[in-house]
């Protein structure tokens, strides 16, 4: 994984020596709430509904176990600190996102500074977390150890970080600005959902180059994200994103925020918009001072590959024939069999796997991980898979270089640590914002949703048999837990100060298994809060009613049927909206 | 980065309602609205130093023509978290070579000189309860620069020589 420089490091220092004086004079009386907010904001620091929250960048998923249990740490010492003001919460943990951050939600503002220092010396910050700028860069998890990759997308994730951290000229857009990228045939990186999302492919002389999607997103006005170029050659990549984000800087609607995103002026502008970019990356090229110099060169490539080790040391290629992987399967009981089907990941590399450490399991949230959590997975990534791990879109964690033969013994390992639910790609590993229990944004909560469900299916014979789903819930409209790409999405709407739940189906993130992007529909007015899994089960039942065989997936039968079986089947289990409505 | 203490400020705004004056007569240091400047530019002789207020909605192309008799542009922060005058000061510095002040107005808070020094503000009129302590301590941090190019360095760190 990338590997600071000198020069990394004493960046995120200043990074944090400059929140600090921040927080100091707002402390002091000198930086009013409204002033401080834009600033604590791009440093990752929110206020929510009953205390701060601090989102931590993880770049492009990329974790050390070194980090990770400096993540631990904070978890352990700050959330919810004993002697501080949220002392009697249930804190010691951290939620692990869609955009592949690490959020707390019990820290208090008066240790935010110690917390960046702690970061700091991790190589780690809260740059661009939050506020109108671009955000933390996010890619496929198996980047780099994916076997249907194309091109890696790692080196390239950084060449953006560092061009997008603290870029002077887009730290005040009309509106959050995400991007995301990735390198391989599936997309794991739901690029057509972000305001900028890359696919690095080759064309047919070999040479690298990015499919440019602008003006995706979710929230009130789903969209997919328009191409507007097929094949940019990778050395423009910098100059081309710049003269995008300049166009939406200065064209950007800044008079209503639900308005404000790229995806409207995209959308709004149609032709106009890509003419506009195209005349503004010409421009940089042709007439402004050292434009050309903002080209990437091999040089830059190869220095920032370097800092990767790309093949960390230690990695040995099996030559002999394939492990058969299921061939001791029978003796260790069908929940290794499980596992092996569900959790485990084909890898570049002969006789490697990544493997997924289930963060979905009874008892806690979907993504949360608690300080020994934590712990307890970076002690995994340090025995079996060189000390790396990746956070997931799907808010789990990957071990990226797991060697065949040790497969086995990780098992072991995760399952006594409760990391090795084989629930991967099933209803049940879901993706849930926080919701209303903790958000301030929520018209809803999630997580008691994510929890009844979660009871409602726990027979792995059940999930097994259901199949590949996605399930996605978010707490409002700003769709943080992507409801749109959902194949079963649940929004949390409210109603006369009560808690509704809107169920859409159809939603797909881009995958090849869901056969591309686009948001879901809902099927008919909200249902409260205790319909909800009768609503789920209903829904589940009627596929496994509807579909051709065993095999053909929630989402393909949805497609082939439509909506009407479902919604009957939905409507047939409506109490409280048959009397409210 | 100057930042302007009103006091010692050469600089006048011409309050009178556009529409009921008659071209006025030449003064040095007058700082105009776009329509002042338009109804004096044929007049008023070329040698006179002029400043020009451009609110951010303008696309700052449209006054690139008059760019060599302006000896200073004043970009607007009408909210401070309202970015667009970075994109305009960038492109008068690195894209039409403008030599003159460009002078940061509006709600203009110590923490944003950095950004502003990075995209070619050379001068700040700070908001009122702003402290000079305070904007020397805000421009005091990241010595060692940062990674994208911008006006006072104009190549990207990878671009440059000894890059690490």
């Amino acid at each position: 994984m990338y590997r600071y420089t000198e020069f990394d490091r004493q960046f995120v220092h200043q990074r944090a020596a400059q929140f600090r004086d921040q927080l100091q004079r707002h402390f002091a009386g000198q930086l009013p709430d409204d002033d401080f907010r834009a600033l604590r904001l791009q440093n990752g620091w929110y206020v929510q509904r009953h205390a701060p929250m601090l989102r931590v960048a993880v770049p492009y998923g990329e974790l050390s176990s070194k980090q990770l249990r400096a993540l631990g740490r904070i978890a352990r010492e700050f959330d919810a600190r004993e002697g501080g003001p949220y002392q009697d919460q249930r804190g010691g943990y951290g939620h692990f996102t869609t955009r592949q951050n690490c959020q707390y939600n019990w820290i208090a503002l008066a240790d935010a500074a110690d917390v960046m220092d702690i970061l700091a010396d991790a190589d780690m910050h809260g740059i661009q977390t939050s506020g109108n700028c671009i955000r933390n860069i996010t890619s496929d998890c198996f980047a780099g150890v994916a076997a249907d990759e194309i091109v890696d997308p790692r080196p390239y994730c950084e060449i953006l970080r560092q061009w997008s951290t603290l870029h002077p000229e887009f730290a005040f857009l009309p509106r959050k600005f995400k991007i995301a990228v990735s390198g391989t045939l599936e997309d794991r990186a739901a690029t057509a959902w972000h305001d900028i999302g890359l696919v690095l492919k080759k064309n047919e002389a070999g040479e690298i180059g990015f499919e440019v999607r602008v003006g995706g997103g979710m929230g009130r006005t789903p969209i997919i994200g328009t191409v507007v170029r097929d094949f940019l050659p990778w050395k423009e990549i910098l100059v081309f994103i710049e003269a995008i984000v300049r166009v939406y800087n200065r064209y950007g609607r800044r008079d209503n925020s639900y308005k404000a995103r790229i995806k409207i002026l995209v959308k709004a502008e149609g032709q106009k918009f890509i003419d506009a970019v195209e005349a503004e990356f010409a421009n940089i090229r042709e007439h402004d001072v050292d434009g050309g110099a903002h080209l990437l060169t091999d040089a830059e490539l190869a220095r920032v590959s370097a800092h990767f080790e790309l093949v960390p040391e230690g990695v040995t290629p099996s030559t002999g024939e394939p492990l058969d992987l299921f061939a001791d399967a029978a003796a260790r009981g069908p929940a290794y069999r499980r596992w092996l089907e569900r959790n485990v990941h084909p890898h570049r590399i002969p006789g490697y796997r990544a493997v997924t450490l289930s963060l979905k399991r009874a008892g806690l949230a979907p993504g949360d991980a608690t300080a020994d959590q934590m712990d307890a997975a970076a002690a995994l990534a340090d025995r079996f898979s060189l000390g790396e791990l990746r956070v997931s879109h799907d808010q789990n964690l990957v071990l990226p270089w797991i060697r065949e033969s040790e497969l086995a013994a990780l098992w072991e390992a995760a399952r006594a640590v409760g990391f090795a639910t084989p629930n991967i790609g099933y209803l049940t590993d879901m993706i849930a914002c926080p919701g209303g229990d903790l958000c301030a944004l929520a018209n809803a909560r999630s997580l008691p949703i994510a929890a009844a469900i979660n009871e409602r299916f726990d027979d792995l014979d059940e999930l097994h048999d259901i199949g590949d789903i996605d399930l996605h819930i978010s707490g409002c409209i700003n769709s943080c837990g992507h409801h749109h790409s959902g194949h079963i999405g649940i929004l949390g709407v409210d109603k006369d100060g009560k808690e509704w739940y809107q169920v859409s189906l159809g939603g797909m993130d881009g995958s090849a298994l869901s056969g591309g992007a686009a948001p879901g529909k809902v099927i008919g007015p909200s249902f409260a809060a205790d319909e909800v899994p009768d609503v789920i089960e209903a829904v589940i039942d009627a596929y496994r009613g509807q579909r051709s065989a065993a095999a053909e997936r929630f989402i393909d039968t949805v497609k082939r049927v439509g909506l009407e079986p479902f919604k009957a089947a939905a409507n047939a289990v409506r109490r409280a909206t048959a009397v409210h409505s | 980065m100057k930042v302007i203490d009103t006091n010692h400020d050469r600089w006048h705004e011409v309050t009178a309602d556009d529409s009921l004056v008659a071209v006025p007569a030449a003064e040095p240091w007058s700082l105009l609205t776009i329509t002042q400047w338009q109804a004096v530019r044929a007049s008023w002789p070329a040698d006179v130093p002029v400043g020009l207020i451009v609110p951010n909605d303008v696309d700052i192309e449209t006054v690139v023509a008059d760019l060599p008799r302006l000896r200073l542009v004043a970009l607007c922060f009408p909210k401070w978290v309202d970015g667009r005058a970075y994109s305009q000061a960038r492109l008068l510095r690195m894209r039409y070579r403008f030599p003159g002040e460009i002078r940061a107005t509006g709600e203009v808070l110590v923490d944003m000189l950095p950004l502003m020094v990075r995209t070619g503000f050379d001068a700040a009129l700070l908001r009122a309860d702003q402290t000079l302590a305070n904007a020397r301590r805000a421009l005091g941090f990241f010595a060692e620069g940062h990674y994208q190019g911008d006006v006072s360095e104009t190549r990207p760190r990878f671009a440059r020589p000894a890059a690490a």
